[in-house]
Protein backbone atom coordinates (compact mmCIF):
# COMPACT_ATOMS: atom_id res chain seq x y z
CA UNK A 1 0.00 0.00 0.00
CA UNK A 2 2.94 2.31 0.83
CA UNK A 3 4.71 1.51 -2.25
CA UNK A 4 1.65 2.64 -4.35
CA UNK A 5 1.04 6.02 -2.53
CA UNK A 6 4.77 6.93 -3.21
CA UNK A 7 4.62 5.82 -6.80
CA UNK A 8 1.68 8.26 -7.47
CA UNK A 9 3.19 10.96 -5.65
CA UNK A 10 6.40 10.69 -7.29
CA UNK A 11 4.52 10.58 -10.70
CA UNK A 12 2.79 13.63 -9.61
CA UNK A 13 5.89 15.66 -8.69
CA UNK A 14 7.61 14.78 -11.38
CA UNK A 15 5.02 15.90 -14.14
CA UNK A 16 6.24 19.32 -14.69
CA UNK A 17 3.46 22.27 -14.94
CA UNK A 18 2.21 22.10 -18.49
CA UNK A 19 1.79 18.12 -17.96
CA UNK A 20 -0.18 18.19 -15.01
CA UNK A 21 -2.71 21.19 -16.61
CA UNK A 22 -3.86 18.20 -18.63
CA UNK A 23 -3.78 15.61 -15.69
CA UNK A 24 -7.53 14.91 -15.16
CA UNK A 25 -8.29 13.37 -11.44
CA UNK A 26 -10.82 11.22 -10.08
CA UNK A 27 -11.88 9.89 -7.27
CA UNK A 28 -15.24 7.56 -6.77
CA UNK A 29 -16.80 5.83 -3.79
CA UNK A 30 -18.79 2.33 -4.40
CA UNK A 31 -19.42 -0.74 -3.87
CA UNK A 32 -17.80 -4.34 -5.11
CA UNK A 33 -19.16 -7.61 -5.44
CA UNK A 34 -16.95 -10.91 -5.61
CA UNK A 35 -17.11 -14.52 -7.01
CA UNK A 36 -15.50 -17.05 -4.83
CA UNK A 37 -11.99 -16.93 -4.34
CA UNK A 38 -12.33 -20.63 -3.86
CA UNK A 39 -14.34 -23.96 -4.17
CA UNK A 40 -13.02 -26.72 -2.19
CA UNK A 41 -14.56 -30.17 -1.20
CA UNK A 42 -14.41 -31.62 1.75
CA UNK A 43 -17.38 -33.66 1.94
CA UNK A 44 -19.49 -31.42 0.51
CA UNK A 45 -19.10 -28.07 -1.30
CA UNK A 46 -17.33 -25.42 0.85
CA UNK A 47 -17.06 -21.43 -1.23
CA UNK A 48 -15.19 -19.12 0.80
CA UNK A 49 -15.92 -15.58 -0.79
CA UNK A 50 -15.60 -11.61 0.44
CA UNK A 51 -18.86 -9.96 1.20
CA UNK A 52 -20.15 -6.97 -0.73
CA UNK A 53 -16.88 -4.53 0.03
CA UNK A 54 -16.82 -0.73 0.38
CA UNK A 55 -15.01 0.91 -2.15
CA UNK A 56 -12.51 3.47 -2.66
CA UNK A 57 -11.28 4.49 -6.03
CA UNK A 58 -8.57 7.11 -7.35
CA UNK A 59 -7.86 7.60 -10.84
CA UNK A 60 -5.48 10.26 -12.70
CA UNK A 61 -5.36 10.43 -16.64
CA UNK A 62 -3.40 12.49 -19.64
CA UNK A 63 -3.96 12.67 -23.39
CA UNK A 64 -2.34 10.62 -25.51
CA UNK A 65 -4.22 10.88 -28.64
CA UNK A 66 -7.23 13.39 -29.68
CA UNK A 67 -9.74 10.74 -28.28
CA UNK A 68 -7.47 8.91 -25.91
CA UNK A 69 -5.92 8.91 -22.68
CA UNK A 70 -3.80 7.09 -20.42
CA UNK A 71 -4.93 6.29 -17.06
CA UNK A 72 -3.30 5.00 -13.77
CA UNK A 73 -6.03 3.82 -11.47
CA UNK A 74 -5.83 3.04 -7.90
CA UNK A 75 -8.72 1.14 -6.05
CA UNK A 76 -9.06 -0.10 -2.57
CA UNK A 77 -11.55 -2.04 -1.08
CA UNK A 78 -12.20 -3.52 2.71
CA UNK A 79 -15.11 -6.21 3.74
CA UNK A 80 -14.99 -9.30 5.60
CA UNK A 81 -15.46 -12.92 3.94
CA UNK A 82 -16.81 -16.20 4.83
CA UNK A 83 -16.61 -19.95 4.51
CA UNK A 84 -19.91 -21.10 3.85
CA UNK A 85 -21.14 -24.92 3.14
CA UNK A 86 -24.65 -26.19 3.19
CA UNK A 87 -25.81 -25.70 6.85
CA UNK A 88 -23.15 -23.11 8.28
CA UNK A 89 -20.86 -20.40 7.47
CA UNK A 90 -17.78 -19.05 9.00
CA UNK A 91 -16.90 -15.35 9.41
CA UNK A 92 -13.42 -15.23 8.83
CA UNK A 93 -12.28 -12.01 9.33
CA UNK A 94 -11.60 -9.20 7.46
CA UNK A 95 -9.91 -8.94 3.76
CA UNK A 96 -8.50 -5.90 2.24
CA UNK A 97 -7.59 -5.67 -1.49
CA UNK A 98 -5.69 -2.73 -3.29
CA UNK A 99 -5.17 -3.10 -6.98
CA UNK A 100 -2.67 -0.57 -9.25
CA UNK A 101 -4.52 -0.56 -13.19
CA UNK A 102 -2.64 1.25 -15.94
CA UNK A 103 -5.01 1.12 -19.37
CA UNK A 104 -6.71 3.23 -21.83
CA UNK A 105 -9.61 5.83 -21.48
CA UNK A 106 -11.71 6.82 -24.37
CA UNK A 107 -15.74 7.55 -25.58
CA UNK A 108 -18.24 5.70 -26.75
CA UNK A 109 -21.20 8.41 -27.08
CA UNK A 110 -22.38 11.94 -25.51
CA UNK A 111 -21.42 11.41 -21.91
CA UNK A 112 -20.24 7.76 -21.64
CA UNK A 113 -16.37 6.69 -21.94
CA UNK A 114 -14.70 3.58 -21.52
CA UNK A 115 -11.26 2.45 -19.94
CA UNK A 116 -9.57 -1.35 -19.72
CA UNK A 117 -6.41 -1.66 -18.34
CA UNK A 118 -4.29 -4.53 -16.41
CA UNK A 119 -2.33 -4.32 -13.43
CA UNK A 120 -1.68 -5.94 -10.16
CA UNK A 121 -3.92 -6.65 -7.05
CA UNK A 122 -2.91 -7.58 -3.89
CA UNK A 123 -5.04 -9.17 -1.57
CA UNK A 124 -4.00 -8.10 2.68
CA UNK A 125 -6.04 -10.10 5.16
CA UNK A 126 -6.23 -8.45 8.66
CA UNK A 127 -5.22 -11.98 10.60
CA UNK A 128 -2.51 -14.17 8.37
CA UNK A 129 -4.57 -17.70 9.47
CA UNK A 130 -6.60 -20.22 6.90
CA UNK A 131 -5.66 -19.91 3.29
CA UNK A 132 -3.74 -16.64 4.22
CA UNK A 133 -1.61 -18.57 7.06
CA UNK A 134 1.27 -17.67 4.82
CA UNK A 135 0.57 -14.37 4.41
CA UNK A 136 -1.34 -11.74 1.62
CA UNK A 137 -1.23 -12.52 -2.04
CA UNK A 138 -0.85 -10.75 -5.27
CA UNK A 139 -1.78 -11.74 -9.05
CA UNK A 140 -2.14 -9.81 -12.57
CA UNK A 141 -5.59 -8.41 -13.24
CA UNK A 142 -7.20 -7.33 -15.93
CA UNK A 143 -10.42 -5.14 -16.39
CA UNK A 144 -12.72 -3.12 -18.12
CA UNK A 145 -15.31 -0.57 -17.39
CA UNK A 146 -17.88 2.44 -18.33
CA UNK A 147 -18.32 5.36 -16.89
CA UNK A 148 -20.93 8.07 -17.32
CA UNK A 149 -20.00 11.71 -16.64
CA UNK A 150 -22.09 14.77 -16.55
CA UNK A 151 -20.69 18.23 -15.68
CA UNK A 152 -21.61 19.61 -12.40
CA UNK A 153 -19.78 23.56 -12.67
CA UNK A 154 -16.25 24.52 -13.80
CA UNK A 155 -13.74 21.66 -14.38
CA UNK A 156 -16.02 19.29 -12.18
CA UNK A 157 -17.60 16.30 -13.21
CA UNK A 158 -20.12 13.77 -11.35
CA UNK A 159 -18.36 10.45 -11.78
CA UNK A 160 -20.79 7.11 -12.61
CA UNK A 161 -18.91 3.93 -12.79
CA UNK A 162 -19.35 0.31 -13.53
CA UNK A 163 -15.95 -2.01 -13.79
CA UNK A 164 -15.71 -5.79 -14.52
CA UNK A 165 -11.70 -7.08 -13.73
CA UNK A 166 -10.57 -10.77 -13.77
CA UNK A 167 -7.92 -12.61 -11.87
CA UNK A 168 -6.91 -15.68 -11.05
CA UNK A 169 -6.75 -16.69 -7.07
CA UNK A 170 -4.19 -18.53 -5.14
CA UNK A 171 -2.14 -18.26 -1.90
CA UNK A 172 1.32 -19.57 -0.48
CA UNK A 173 -0.55 -21.44 2.10
CA UNK A 174 -3.12 -23.50 -0.53
CA UNK A 175 -0.45 -23.97 -2.75
CA UNK A 176 1.61 -25.68 -0.22
CA UNK A 177 -1.05 -28.01 0.28
CA UNK A 178 -1.20 -29.12 -2.86
CA UNK A 179 -4.26 -26.79 -4.61
CA UNK A 180 -3.82 -26.47 -8.37
CA UNK A 181 -4.28 -24.44 -10.89
CA UNK A 182 -5.99 -21.30 -9.40
CA UNK A 183 -9.51 -20.04 -9.12
CA UNK A 184 -10.73 -17.37 -11.51
CA UNK A 185 -12.53 -14.72 -9.40
CA UNK A 186 -14.26 -11.61 -11.23
CA UNK A 187 -15.02 -8.35 -9.69
CA UNK A 188 -18.30 -6.68 -10.51
CA UNK A 189 -17.91 -2.84 -8.94
CA UNK A 190 -20.03 0.60 -9.13
CA UNK A 191 -18.68 3.94 -8.02
CA UNK A 192 -19.90 7.18 -8.10
CA UNK A 193 -18.07 10.14 -7.26
CA UNK A 194 -16.11 13.46 -9.05
CA UNK A 195 -13.45 14.17 -11.85
CA UNK A 196 -11.73 17.25 -12.16
CA UNK A 197 -9.93 18.07 -14.87
CA UNK A 198 -8.95 19.67 -18.27
CA UNK A 199 -12.02 18.48 -20.54
CA UNK B 1 -11.56 -17.31 -42.19
CA UNK B 2 -8.41 -19.00 -41.45
CA UNK B 3 -7.66 -16.00 -38.94
CA UNK B 4 -11.48 -15.45 -37.17
CA UNK B 5 -10.96 -19.66 -36.25
CA UNK B 6 -7.65 -19.20 -34.94
CA UNK B 7 -9.28 -16.11 -32.62
CA UNK B 8 -12.34 -18.21 -32.13
CA UNK B 9 -10.17 -20.96 -30.67
CA UNK B 10 -8.53 -18.18 -28.50
CA UNK B 11 -11.14 -16.61 -26.95
CA UNK B 12 -12.78 -19.85 -26.49
CA UNK B 13 -9.88 -21.12 -24.49
CA UNK B 14 -9.31 -17.71 -22.54
CA UNK B 15 -12.60 -18.38 -21.51
CA UNK B 16 -12.23 -22.21 -20.64
CA UNK B 17 -9.01 -20.86 -18.32
CA UNK B 18 -10.81 -18.30 -17.22
CA UNK B 19 -13.45 -20.58 -15.50
CA UNK B 20 -11.34 -22.86 -14.25
CA UNK B 21 -11.80 -23.59 -10.45
CA UNK B 22 -9.03 -24.50 -8.48
CA UNK B 23 -8.27 -27.98 -7.67
CA UNK B 24 -8.25 -28.98 -4.23
CA UNK B 25 -6.11 -31.91 -2.98
CA UNK B 26 -7.43 -35.11 -2.22
CA UNK B 27 -8.26 -35.99 1.76
CA UNK B 28 -8.10 -39.77 0.80
CA UNK B 29 -4.96 -40.10 3.09
CA UNK B 30 -7.16 -39.61 6.13
CA UNK B 31 -7.03 -42.31 9.00
CA UNK B 32 -10.04 -43.50 11.06
CA UNK B 33 -10.96 -40.72 13.70
CA UNK B 34 -14.27 -41.96 14.99
CA UNK B 35 -14.31 -44.35 18.02
CA UNK B 36 -16.08 -47.59 17.70
CA UNK B 37 -17.63 -48.89 20.44
CA UNK B 38 -18.88 -51.71 21.48
CA UNK B 39 -22.35 -52.30 22.93
CA UNK B 40 -24.88 -54.79 23.83
CA UNK B 41 -26.53 -54.42 20.46
CA UNK B 42 -23.73 -54.07 18.21
CA UNK B 43 -21.03 -51.39 17.43
CA UNK B 44 -21.76 -47.78 18.33
CA UNK B 45 -19.77 -45.34 16.27
CA UNK B 46 -18.68 -42.18 18.50
CA UNK B 47 -17.84 -38.81 16.32
CA UNK B 48 -17.64 -35.59 17.66
CA UNK B 49 -16.39 -32.21 16.67
CA UNK B 50 -16.09 -28.62 17.96
CA UNK B 51 -19.52 -26.59 16.57
CA UNK B 52 -19.03 -22.79 15.17
CA UNK B 53 -20.92 -21.56 18.03
CA UNK B 54 -18.21 -23.31 20.63
CA UNK B 55 -15.47 -21.65 19.16
CA UNK B 56 -13.09 -20.56 20.57
CA UNK B 57 -12.73 -23.55 22.96
CA UNK B 58 -11.03 -22.61 25.99
CA UNK B 59 -8.28 -24.43 27.17
CA UNK B 60 -7.07 -24.28 30.31
CA UNK B 61 -3.31 -25.38 31.33
CA UNK B 62 -2.00 -26.03 34.95
CA UNK B 63 1.06 -23.71 35.31
CA UNK B 64 3.39 -26.48 35.87
CA UNK B 65 6.35 -28.17 33.43
CA UNK B 66 5.61 -25.34 31.12
CA UNK B 67 2.39 -27.04 30.41
CA UNK B 68 0.79 -23.08 29.03
CA UNK B 69 3.11 -23.10 26.75
CA UNK B 70 2.83 -26.47 25.14
CA UNK B 71 -0.99 -26.31 25.21
CA UNK B 72 -0.76 -23.01 22.84
CA UNK B 73 1.91 -24.51 20.35
CA UNK B 74 -0.54 -27.26 20.29
CA UNK B 75 -3.63 -25.21 19.86
CA UNK B 76 -1.93 -23.13 17.09
CA UNK B 77 -0.99 -26.43 15.59
CA UNK B 78 -4.52 -27.62 15.27
CA UNK B 79 -5.13 -24.00 14.28
CA UNK B 80 -2.81 -23.91 11.33
CA UNK B 81 -4.56 -27.15 9.94
CA UNK B 82 -7.73 -25.67 9.26
CA UNK B 83 -8.47 -23.26 5.96
CA UNK B 84 -12.21 -22.02 6.51
CA UNK B 85 -12.17 -21.18 10.28
CA UNK B 86 -13.57 -24.50 11.20
CA UNK B 87 -11.83 -24.97 14.92
CA UNK B 88 -10.04 -22.31 17.41
CA UNK B 89 -8.45 -22.13 20.78
CA UNK B 90 -7.84 -19.89 23.43
CA UNK B 91 -5.79 -20.72 26.62
CA UNK B 92 -7.88 -19.10 29.29
CA UNK B 93 -6.73 -18.77 33.36
CA UNK B 94 -9.78 -19.59 34.67
CA UNK B 95 -10.79 -23.52 35.09
CA UNK B 96 -14.51 -23.04 35.74
CA UNK B 97 -15.13 -21.39 32.54
CA UNK B 98 -12.93 -24.48 30.50
CA UNK B 99 -14.00 -26.51 28.27
CA UNK B 100 -10.76 -27.88 28.23
CA UNK B 101 -8.73 -28.52 31.33
CA UNK B 102 -4.93 -29.82 30.95
CA UNK B 103 -3.30 -30.73 33.47
CA UNK B 104 -0.03 -32.85 34.71
CA UNK B 105 -0.08 -36.29 36.30
CA UNK B 106 -1.32 -39.92 35.62
CA UNK B 107 -4.84 -40.16 34.59
CA UNK B 108 -7.46 -41.31 37.41
CA UNK B 109 -8.37 -45.46 37.23
CA UNK B 110 -12.10 -45.72 36.61
CA UNK B 111 -14.30 -43.51 38.95
CA UNK B 112 -16.67 -42.24 35.92
CA UNK B 113 -18.35 -42.58 32.99
CA UNK B 114 -16.13 -42.12 30.63
CA UNK B 115 -14.49 -42.54 27.07
CA UNK B 116 -10.60 -43.10 27.36
CA UNK B 117 -8.53 -42.27 24.90
CA UNK B 118 -5.48 -43.21 25.85
CA UNK B 119 -2.32 -41.97 24.25
CA UNK B 120 0.64 -44.09 23.23
CA UNK B 121 3.93 -44.11 25.43
CA UNK B 122 6.57 -41.86 24.07
CA UNK B 123 10.01 -42.56 26.37
CA UNK B 124 9.85 -40.00 28.48
CA UNK B 125 6.26 -39.13 28.89
CA UNK B 126 3.00 -40.52 28.69
CA UNK B 127 -0.99 -38.72 28.14
CA UNK B 128 -4.33 -39.80 28.43
CA UNK B 129 -7.50 -37.18 27.52
CA UNK B 130 -10.82 -38.54 29.55
CA UNK B 131 -14.12 -37.86 27.70
CA UNK B 132 -17.28 -38.01 29.78
CA UNK B 133 -20.64 -38.89 27.66
CA UNK B 134 -23.82 -38.03 29.45
CA UNK B 135 -26.26 -40.44 30.78
CA UNK B 136 -27.69 -41.59 27.69
CA UNK B 137 -24.55 -41.40 25.53
CA UNK B 138 -25.71 -38.06 23.01
CA UNK B 139 -23.14 -35.48 24.64
CA UNK B 140 -19.93 -35.14 26.17
CA UNK B 141 -19.70 -32.99 29.40
CA UNK B 142 -17.84 -30.27 29.76
CA UNK B 143 -14.64 -30.04 31.07
CA UNK B 144 -12.94 -32.46 28.66
CA UNK B 145 -9.92 -33.78 30.74
CA UNK B 146 -6.23 -34.13 29.27
CA UNK B 147 -3.75 -35.72 31.58
CA UNK B 148 0.46 -35.39 30.51
CA UNK B 149 3.16 -36.53 32.86
CA UNK B 150 6.94 -36.62 32.64
CA UNK B 151 7.84 -40.50 33.07
CA UNK B 152 11.25 -39.01 34.70
CA UNK B 153 12.49 -35.80 36.33
CA UNK B 154 11.08 -32.77 34.50
CA UNK B 155 14.66 -31.51 33.44
CA UNK B 156 15.50 -34.32 32.08
CA UNK B 157 17.25 -34.43 28.33
CA UNK B 158 14.00 -35.13 26.18
CA UNK B 159 11.39 -34.60 28.67
CA UNK B 160 10.42 -31.21 27.53
CA UNK B 161 10.15 -32.18 23.82
CA UNK B 162 7.82 -35.43 24.63
CA UNK B 163 5.79 -32.78 26.81
CA UNK B 164 5.15 -30.43 23.95
CA UNK B 165 4.20 -33.57 21.38
CA UNK B 166 2.03 -35.67 23.53
CA UNK B 167 -0.07 -32.66 24.33
CA UNK B 168 -0.42 -31.53 21.29
CA UNK B 169 -1.20 -35.44 20.32
CA UNK B 170 -3.62 -35.29 23.35
CA UNK B 171 -5.42 -32.17 22.58
CA UNK B 172 -5.92 -33.66 18.72
CA UNK B 173 -8.10 -36.19 21.06
CA UNK B 174 -10.28 -33.41 22.73
CA UNK B 175 -10.92 -31.44 19.09
CA UNK B 176 -12.93 -34.45 18.10
CA UNK B 177 -9.93 -37.24 16.68
CA UNK B 178 -10.98 -40.35 19.06
CA UNK B 179 -8.61 -42.71 17.60
CA UNK B 180 -4.59 -43.38 16.95
CA UNK B 181 -3.03 -43.09 13.38
CA UNK B 182 -1.40 -46.52 12.49
CA UNK B 183 1.05 -44.31 10.91
CA UNK B 184 4.45 -43.14 13.15
CA UNK B 185 4.91 -40.03 11.22
CA UNK B 186 1.62 -38.95 12.55
CA UNK B 187 1.33 -37.07 15.58
CA UNK B 188 -2.11 -38.96 15.96
CA UNK B 189 -0.08 -42.02 15.81
CA UNK B 190 -0.46 -44.03 19.30
CA UNK B 191 3.20 -43.55 20.38
CA UNK B 192 3.96 -40.28 19.08
CA UNK B 193 7.74 -39.34 18.28
CA UNK B 194 7.00 -36.61 15.66
CA UNK B 195 6.47 -32.82 16.81
CA UNK B 196 4.61 -31.72 13.79
CA UNK B 197 1.09 -32.61 12.00
CA UNK B 198 1.57 -35.02 9.04
CA UNK B 199 -0.66 -34.42 5.37
CA UNK B 200 -2.55 -37.11 7.25
CA UNK B 201 -3.58 -35.69 10.42
CA UNK B 202 -4.52 -32.63 8.40
CA UNK B 203 -6.64 -34.25 5.68
CA UNK B 204 -7.94 -36.44 9.08
CA UNK B 205 -8.64 -33.47 11.25
CA UNK B 206 -10.20 -31.56 8.05
CA UNK B 207 -12.85 -34.24 7.25
CA UNK B 208 -14.06 -34.51 11.11
CA UNK B 209 -14.84 -31.16 10.93
CA UNK B 210 -16.83 -31.81 7.87
CA UNK B 211 -18.73 -34.85 9.17
CA UNK B 212 -21.72 -34.45 10.93
CA UNK B 213 -20.78 -35.57 14.53
CA UNK B 214 -22.97 -38.27 16.55
CA UNK B 215 -21.87 -36.21 19.70
CA UNK B 216 -22.63 -32.61 20.82
CA UNK B 217 -21.04 -30.58 23.29
CA UNK B 218 -23.70 -30.62 26.41
CA UNK B 219 -24.46 -26.47 27.07
CA UNK B 220 -22.63 -24.58 29.71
Amino acid sequence: MRAIVAVLMIVAAAAGPRLQAQVEYNARLGVTWATPLIRDDIVEEVELRQKLAPTLSLGASLPIAPRYRAGLEVMLTSSGYRASETATSTDLGTLRTGSVTLGLHGPIAANFGWRAGAGLLGYWPKDERGIFLRGGTTRFLAGAGVDFRRPVWSHWEMMVSLGYDFHRFTTGELQGRGFSQSQGVQRISAAVGLAKGSR
Amino acid sequence: MRNRQRLLGLVTGSVLVACADIAAPSRGDAYEWRRLQGTSSGVDTLSFHWAGADLPVRFWAEDSLNLPAHVQGGIGRWEAVFLYGEFSGVVVSDSSTADVIVTTGIAPKGGFSIARLESGFAPECQGATDIELSSNGQQILRPIRVYVDPRFAPGSPGVDDCMALTTTHELGHALGIFTHSPDPEDIMYADPAVSALSRRDRSTAELAYHTEPTLTIAPR
